[in-house]
C-alpha cells in the first residue's frame, strides 16, 4: 500500500490509519468531534496527498479541459478554480474534480485518489486533435488542506508570501518543475486553502502549522464536514452508473456552453434519481440503509449518513428513485428493521463560513 | 487507559462479563470504548429476548461507525441499562462501570470459554 510523504508525522502523532484510495491514510488523530469543531470554529489541517494532480499544457489546454468537463471552464479567469464532474459520452460520471487555471495555456486537475488511473486513461484517450501536453504528477505532489475561519491567519504566519485571495482562486508561489500552488478551495464548506507542492515544501509547512497549534484532522472528520455541507463524495452520491443530473449536480452542467463530452446524452436524458437531504430526530442513518415512505414502499437508499457534530442529529444524503418517490408522503430511514422519521432538508445541513 | 479489573471475565470482542449465579452482566471494555471514540447511540434488546452464543444483541454507534454487540453466552435478557441508552457517553466515561444487559444464562458452563483478566490483557497486547 502507498504512503504519503507525511506518513511519518501521522505515526508520530499516533493517528489511526486505514486504507483509502490505495493509500494508508490518517482517519483520526485524537478525537473526531474535536477535529470537526476545530475546522468549524478555528483551524484544522488534513493530509490529502493521496489525491491526483494532472497538468495540461499547450495552446489548446483550456479548450481541451472545457471539452472534458460539464461545467464552464473557459469562462473562468486565470487563477480561478472550477468544480466539475468529468463525464462519459453517455453522461455517466467518471469522477468529480477541481480544475485550476494556472495560465491561459496551463491547467491543473485535482482528482480523487481512487480514480487516478481511470481518469488519466480517459483524458489521454480524448486528447487527439488538441494541441496539449499531458503530465500525471500525482506521485510528485504532496497536498494538504488547511481549513477553518482561522486558516488564513495560521497560514500567513507560516508562509508570508500568501495573499488574501478570493474563494475558489489560486496563487502560484513558485514556478518550477513542481510549482507550489495555494488554492482557496476545500472540502469542508469553511474558508480554507489547499496547498499543492513538492514533498519537502509541504512537509515543512505541515510541521510549522503543527507548531502553531493547527489541529491535524483525519479523513473521518473530513467526511463528516463535507456531509454537513452536502458536498457529494465519488462512489457514494456520484458514480459510474449515474449522471450529474441525478446526483444534485445540475448546477455543474452548463448546456449553454459549446459541445462537451456527455452533452447530447445529458440533454436528452430524463433523470431516474433525485438526491435528497434528510435529517432524523432519532437514529443515525448510514450508507446503504433503505429510505421508505409512509406507505412502507422502499423508495431509495442512503448514500452518506452520519451524526452531524454541529446539529447533533442524524443527517443523510439519499438517492431516491423518481418513479417510486412521492414528495407528499412522509419519509423514514429503516435502521436495523425499525423506521425512523426523516425530514427533508433544503440546502446544506450546516452553513460553512466560506466566502 | 484504565486498568483491566481482575474480578471480571472477558471476550475477544472486548466485552466484560460479571457472573452471579446464573446471571451474566455484560458490558464493553475500556479498550472497546477507546477504539470506538465518542459513543453517541446505544441500542439494547427488549427484556426476555433470547440469544444464542455469538448473536448480536445490540449496537453501539460512534459518529462514524456502527459496531455490533455479540453475546458470548446463550440466554435471555433480564434487564437492560436504560441509563446508558439515554446517555451513551457514560460508556466513554466509565466503561467498566456501565453495564449493558443482564442475561439469564441457558448454560452456565459456557463461562469456561471466557478469558480472565490476565489472558485478556495479553490478548489486547497482541492485537493492538
Amino acid at each position: 500500500m502507498k504512503k504519503t510523504a507525511l506518513y511519518p508525522s501521522h505515526i508520530d502523532l499516533g493517528a489511526k490509519l486505514a486504507e483509502f484510495g490505495g493509500y494508508k491514510m490518517p482517519i483520526q488523530y485524537s478525537n473526531l468531534k474535536q477535529e470537526v469543531l476545530a475546522v468549524r470554529n478555528s483551524v484544522g489541517m488534513f493530509d490529502v496527498g493521496h489525491m491526483g494532480e494532472f497538468f495540461i499544457k499547450g495552446a489548446e489546454a483550456i479548450k481541451f479541459v472545457d471539452f472534458l468537463l460539464t461545467n464552464d471552464f473557459s469562462a473562468a479567469a486565470v487563477n480561478k478554480a472550477v468544480y466539475s464532474p468529468l463525464c462519459r459520452e453517455d453522461g455517466s460520471v467518471i469522477d468529480d474534480l477541481i480544475a485550476y487555471k494556472l495560465a491561459e495555456d496551463f491547467v491543473m486537475l485535482c482528482v480523487n485518489a481512487a480514480n487516478i488511473e481511470k481518469d488519466w486513461n480517459w483524458i489521454v484517450s480524448k486528447k487527439e486533435g488538441f494541441q496539449v501536453e499531458l503530465t500525471n504528477k500525482s506521485e510528485d505532489y504532496s497536498l494538504i488542506a488547511v481549513q477553518g475561519p482561522k486558516s488564513l491567519a495560521a497560514l500567513k504566519e507560516a508562509e508570508s508570501a500568501l495573499e488574501d485571495i478570493p474563494y475558489y482562486s489560486l496563487q502560484i508561489k513558485e514556478n518550477g518543475q513542481t510549482p507550489i500552488i495555494f488554492a482557496r478551495t476545500g472540502y469542508t464548506g469553511e474558508d480554507g486553502f489547499e496547498i499543492f507542492g513538492p514533498a519537502a515544501y509541504v512537509m515543512g509547512l505541515w510541521s510549522k502549522l503543527l507548531k502553531s497549534d493547527v489541529t491535524p484532522c483525519g479523513l473521518g472528520a473530513r467526511d463528516v464536514l463535507r456531509l454537513e455541507v452536502c458536498f457529494p463524495l465519488y462512489g457514494q452520491e456520484i458514480d459510474d452508473q449515474t449522471t450529474p443530473l441525478e446526483s444534485g449536480l445540475k448546477w455543474t452542467v452548463k448546456f449553454s456552453k459549446p459541445d462537451f463530452i456527455g452533452k447530447a446524452a445529458l440533454e436528452k436524458s430524463s433523470p431516474r434519481f433525485l438526491n435528497l437531504k434528510l435529517v432524523l430526530d432519532k437514529g443515525i442513518p448510514r450508507k446503504g440503509y433503505d429510505v421508505v415512505d409512509q406507505d412502507g414502499n422502499s423508495v431509495g437508499k442512503v448514500t452518506s449518513g452520519s451524526l452531524s457534530v454541529i446539529l447533533e442529529k442524524g443527517v443523510a444524503m439519499a438517492r431516491v428513485e423518481k418513479a417510486k418517490y412521492n414528495s407528499s408522503l412522509e419519509l423514514f430511514v429503516n435502521i436495523r428493521g425499525k423506521n425512523y422519521r426523516a425530514k427533508r432538508h433544503k440546502g446544506p445541513f450546516v452553513n460553512g463560513g466560506h466566502k | 487507559m484504565s486498568k483491566i479489573p481482575e474480578n471480571l471475565l472477558y471476550t475477544e470482542e472486548h466485552e466484560w462479563i460479571s457472573i452471579e449465579g446464573d446471571v451474566a452482566t455484560i458490558g464493553i471494555t475500556d479498550f472497546a470504548q477507546s477504539s470506538l471514540g465518542d459513543i453517541v447511540f446505544v441500542e439494547l434488546p427488549e427484556i426476555e429476548t433470547a440469544f444464542d452464543t455469538g448473536d448480536s444483541f445490540g449496537v453501539v454507534e460512534s459518529i462514524k461507525s456502527v459496531s455490533d454487540l455479540y453475546t458470548p453466552l446463550a440466554g435471555s435478557v433480564l434487564e437492560k441499562n436504560e441509563e446508558v441508552e439515554e446517555s451513551p457517553e457514560k460508556l466513554n466515561e466509565n466503561a467498566f462501570g456501565s453495564w449493558l444487559v443482564k442475561l439469564k444464562m441457558k448454560d452456565p458452563s459456557q463461562v469456561e470459554n471466557l478469558m480472565d483478566a490476565k489472558k485478556y490483557e495479553n490478548f489486547c497486547a497482541n492485537n493492538s
